[in-house]
């Protein structure tokens, strides 16, 4: 009965109730936009970084994976010290270079990982082989459309070059044995993957039992601060980041957009806020005399109160709904525009669609409709019955 | 005396404020540097503190900045008799293209480029946020204008007994709807107005806020002739058009039935 009484209220001025419906749902649509956002980003990261189930990345001394061209020396025996500790399961070291694929008179520059294929977590196969055999590498289907290349294919790879004599160096025929899809890298990258002492020798004394990083995957996630501690301690040049770490620093790097969301949730929420309550308040003025009439004829309080913090809640409500389906359409409009930033991973989604960020969205909207409805309905309740009547008489 | 003389052998160096601040240096300080961690370097004296330039591509950077003497780098990292590219200033547009032309003929190893182009190779992230920015922007004033209609139409409904009077007074249908046009108009101008002085003190707070957090002198919020402009004359229409909206479903109307009669 309260809810048929709020909805005929809502229907008796239509135009008015289409505008403040679409009016929280827009704002309804950027909230949810917002709490995507803020969530979103952060989880996506996560989830790239946990993908193949690596905890820690150890890094040169003060630099992020492949952010320099520095690189850590002594890779063997710092492989081997590692693969030693009874915590550790495995232990990926990954070497980055540019190479240039030979094409008679002009080259192709493309990225290339130097991995160990049976302890790699920087790719996944997708057709053919891996890069087992020390003559092979596989690669990434934009380096394939780029290159003509297919598999099978014989490159002519070269890891260096001297602009001023124009030559190339540490050159090497490799088979394409297989396509990968790359975890970590920007969509539109070229990117292929050599076995490691293939790329070390290639790339020439410079690059000799080095490597740019060891990705290190435990075998009890809970002992992850104990092996930090270790590793602080017995690879003293070496930094040791973990997961958490790293998302720490994506926090830092990536605090404004957090704070964007934040800034602009909040501001969503007031808007609604005060649409809400501005309808709701004009339509209790409106029918003041009503709601006195309804109150003098015995209709309680509470019966008062419900009915027009109902109307508030229904505008709320429905507004919500169409607003979550809006904001999933302007959070992919958007996410396409901040997929653009160069060298981000093409698997970072900075609007991640979440069931708790529509279902956060939705209730903090219903939340607003139900407290803008409340100041008046009571105000509406707590007329002095006879001397309300006697002025909208007079009126 | 012997750290006089020491002093006057050691080179200088200037570090980033950043730097500055997290090492706990000041200027005149004595500090070893050197290619990797661990191994031995070349002492020297800081020479002073430098702060951040306003450059966008700089606010997301953590790294730490030291300037050395060239030839005292080439010898740190044994790079030799190289550099990784040459600054060249030129006089004016037109001899900076000839410039480039005459450089790319007779360069062997090297290319040259216009700075204006490498700042649009290097700015395409900000480009992104720029576009993310404008895109959030319009969302945001389609919200506002909805939210302004809505407003408006409620505030001259309101008014439905004062125009009931007025047309039973005798006064037409066109002078009441002119007047209740000019009373939305007013109430959007100073709306707006108010808006304005508001982003101001929002951009104040954002910029202090950033420039302190990010340790630049960038302005991140600007609020611009253009802008204020946009925001009156948006407001101000949606106004005009909200009030004539509602006027004229008024002024439409019989005055008894606007009392209720």
């Amino acid at each position: 009965m309260r809810l048929v009484l709020a909805l005929a209220s809502l229907r008796r001025n239509r135009a008015r109730t289409i505008l403040a419906v679409c009016g929280v749902a827009i704002a309804a649509a950027m909230l949810l936009d917002m709490v995507m956002l803020s969530t979103g980003m952060r989880e996506s990261f996560r989830q790239l970084l946990l993908s193949r189930g690596f905890q820690i990345r150890l890094t040169p001394r003060g630099t992020l994976p492949f952010d320099t061209e520095a690189s850590i020396a002594d890779a063997s025996a710092v492989t081997a010290k590692l693969r030693a500790r009874h915590e550790i399961d495995l232990v990926s070291p990954v070497l980055g270079a540019s190479v240039h694929v030979l094409r008679g008179d002009s080259s192709i520059t493309t990225f290339a990982l130097g991995v160990d294929p049976t302890s790699q977590g920087d790719y996944q196969l997708a057709a053919g082989r891996d890069a087992t055999d020390p003559g092979s590498l596989v690669a990434n289907e934009d380096f394939l459309r780029a290159t003509g290349a297919r598999i099978g294919d014989t490159l002519r790879v070269a890891a260096g070059f001297d602009p001023q004599l124009r030559t190339h160096s540490g050159e090497r025929a490799l088979v394409v044995s297989g396509r990968a899809k790359f975890l970590y890298l920007a969509s539109g990258q070229l990117a292929v993957a050599i076995p490691l002492h293939t790329l070390q020798q290639m790339t020439g004394a410079a690059r000799e039992d080095r490597v740019s990083l060891f990705m290190v995957r435990l075998r009890n996630a809970s002992t992850i601060d104990e092996v930090k501690h270790w590793m602080r301690t017995a690879l003293p040049t070496i930094d040791v980041i973990s997961t958490a770490d790293a998302m720490a620093r994506v926090d830092e790097r990536l605090g404004y957009f957090r704070q964007l969301s934040a800034i602009l949730g909040a501001v969503s929420l007031v808007v609604g806020f005060l649409l809400v309550t501005t309808l709701v308040t004009v339509s209790v003025n409106e029918r003041v005399g009503e709601i006195v009439v309804m109150r003098a004829i015995g209709v309680s309080r509470a019966h008062v109160v419900q009915q027009i913090v109902l109307e508030g809640t229904a505008l709320s409500v429905t507004g919500a709904v169409l607003g979550t389906g809006l904001g999933l359409i302007t959070a992919r409009y958007l996410n396409t525009i901040l997929s653009r930033f160069p060298g981000l991973p093409a698997a970072i989604d900075f609007f991640l669609f979440q069931p708790r960020a529509a279902w956060t969205a939705i209730g903090l909207l219903t939340a607003c409709g139900v407290l803008a409805g409340l100041y008046p309905a009571w105000r509406a309740a707590s007329l002095p019955l006879a001397s309300t009547l006697r002025e909208e008489a007079v009126a | 005396m012997v750290a006089l003389l020491l002093a006057l052998q050691l080179r200088t160096i200037t570090v980033d404020q950043r730097l500055a601040a997290d090492a706990h240096v000041r200027v005149g300080d004595t500090v070893v540097v050197s290619a990797a961690p661990g191994t031995g370097g070349d002492s020297v004296i800081i020479a002073a503190i430098i702060g951040r330039r306003a450059d966008p591509s700089e606010i997301a950077r953590s790294d730490y900045r030291v300037h050395l003497h060239l030839d005292q780098l080439q010898r740190l990292i044994g790079y030799g008799d190289r550099v990784d590219r040459f600054a060249v200033s030129t006089h004016g547009d037109s001899a900076a293209d000839s410039a480039v032309r005459a450089i790319n003929d007779a360069a062997f190893g090297f290319r040259a480029y216009r700075s204006r182009d490498i700042a649009i190779e290097t700015s395409e992230t900000f480009a992104v946020v720029s576009r993310f920015h404008r895109a959030i922007g319009v969302i945001t004033i389609v919200a506002s204008a909805v939210f302004l209609l809505c407003i408006l139409l409620l505030k001259v409904d309101e008014r439905r007994r004062d125009v009931a009077a007025l047309r039973l007074l005798g006064i037409s249908r066109r002078s009441v709807m002119l007047t209740v046009v000019l009373e939305a108009a007013f109430v959007s101008v100073i709306g707006s107005g108010v808006g304005v002085a508001i982003g101001w003190v929002t951009s104040l707070a954002v910029n202090w806020h950033y420039q302190a957090r990010y340790q630049t002198p960038l302005r991140f919020a600007l609020v611009t002739g253009d802008i204020v402009l946009f925001a009156v004359t948006l407001s101000l229409v949606l106004g005009i058009v909200a009030g004539a909206l509602a006027a004229r479903r008024l002024v439409r109307t019989h005055p008894l039935v606007l009392l209720g009669r």
